[in-house]
């Protein structure tokens, strides 16, 4: 009993003492590790919207060039000629998928898509956040939808080629930008 | 006397270091550690990042554990290394998430994977429960770079041969075409393989003679 005790009292010591080590550590960087989150943003939201910068002005060319719009709770980054973007987040087949879309002023038509974060298949699924996959929606249109196509070629406007050997990746892909753009334009008050 | 207590020092040390580093390596004729070796040595960055903080947490765990191992209640130790390595764990990649962001983005979850490294647990049950603070840090030490230098060997010839580049700078003529399969995870078996037959042979370790062999 008295072993046991002291067990008990010893793992608990040490837990406390350690914990205490990881709040100094944490509150030390946090401020920083959400400065990065906010610099990841803003670089994807100007690449999104093709906008040049370097790496020491980017904060300096965000003001300048974007226009920080908030609505219904979400927030809106809006170049002067009125082309909009905004985050995305949702599930993707394996894990959250995280980016920004820009649209162009008519907000249906896709100026760039960035991924900031996937969990998906490396060399399947994963070549969803590769720059030469992304660019097949550039100028795609949301009319109303846009559709990942897997069996044939995409034709029309809103249609994009799926990924082969992704065909989950692309559905939930598909899902994941229809329903985010949907939300983001009927709350920016367009669409 | 104190010569003798010398040459002892130096003895022991040595064979730390030669154990450790070469004879009795960790990767190499323990085959530990196998998630974090094949995982993260696609890229020269990676395996220097991971191999930096590999080290950082067994020295200071193995460390730590010695210099508590009178205290350590026997039958709780393994939930106590388990406590002191997941905090340090917790340390170094809050760190890298502050300082190294896209490090941190490239190494995704095997930050996190360095708490059930095999060669962490070993080092400390075998090594820091018996032995002083000093002798512990020096296995540490040593197993750790051991670690770290076989992963960086492994990445500079996977990113060069898988990626055409080192460090993500390109060192391969034009023409070139990147032999994509080695920097993905098949290509991390075959590497390796190769990599554990050339060295044991140099070492003549016979993992089938000296019943080394575990996983």
């Amino acid at each position: 009993m008295r072993d046991a005790m002291k067990m008990i009292l010893f793992v608990v010591i040490l837990g406390t003492l350690l914990s205490a080590v990881i709040l100094v550590v944490n509150s030390y960087t946090a401020p920083r590790i959400a400065k990065n989150g906010e610099l990841t943003i803003k670089r994807n939201v100007l690449e999104a919207q093709g906008i040049r910068y370097g790496q020491e002005d980017l904060e300096q060319v965000f003001d300048q060039n974007i226009q920080v719009v908030r609505k219904a709770e979400k927030t809106y980054y809006v170049l002067k000629n009125g082309d909009v973007a905004f985050e995305f987040d949702g599930n993707g087949l394996w894990g959250p998928i995280h980016g920004v879309i820009s649209l162009q002023r008519d907000l249906q038509t896709i100026k760039r898509i960035m991924i900031i974060h996937q969990e998906e298949t490396a060399g399947l699924g994963g070549r969803l956040a590769e720059r030469s996959y992304l660019g097949s929606f550039d100028a795609k249109k949301f009319s109303p939808t846009i559709e990942i196509v897997n069996r044939r070629k995409a034709e029309k406007d809103n249609e994009v080629d799926g990924i082969s050997g992704a065909t989950m990746t692309s559905k939930a892909f598909e899902r994941l930008i229809n329903g985010q753009v949907g939300e983001y334009v009927a709350a920016y008050g367009g669409g | 006397m104190a010569l003798q207590l010398k040459k002892l020092t130096y003895t022991k040390t040595f064979r730390i270091l030669r154990s450790n580093l070469w004879k009795d390596h960790p990767v190499a004729c323990g085959v530990l550690g196998m998630c974090l070796t094949l995982g993260v040595s696609n890229k020269v960055a990676n395996a220097i990042a991971i191999g930096i903080g590999f080290t950082f947490v067994l020295v200071v765990t193995a460390a730590t554990i010695s210099a508590l191992r009178n205290l350590i209640p026997k039958r709780a130790r393994v939930i106590i290394y388990m406590i002191i390595i997941s905090s340090f764990v917790i340390i170094v990649d809050r760190v890298l998430k502050a300082f190294f962001p896209a490090l941190s983005e490239a190494l995704g979850p095997y930050i996190g994977l360095i708490i059930t490294s095999c060669i962490l647990m070993g080092r400390l049950e075998e090594f820091s429960m018996k032995n002083n603070v000093w002798y512990s840090m020096l296995d540490a030490l040593s197993s750790g770079l051991a670690f770290g230098y076989t992963l960086f060997l492994l990445s500079v010839i996977r990113e060069f041969l898988g990626f055409g580049t080192i460090l993500d700078v390109k060192v391969t003529p034009t023409g070139w075409t990147n032999w994509v399969v080695i920097g993905m995870a098949p290509g991390a078996f075959f590497v390796l393989s190769i990599y554990l037959w050339i060295t044991r042979t140099l070492a003549k370790v016979d993992p089938m003679k000296t019943g080394q062999l575990h996983g």
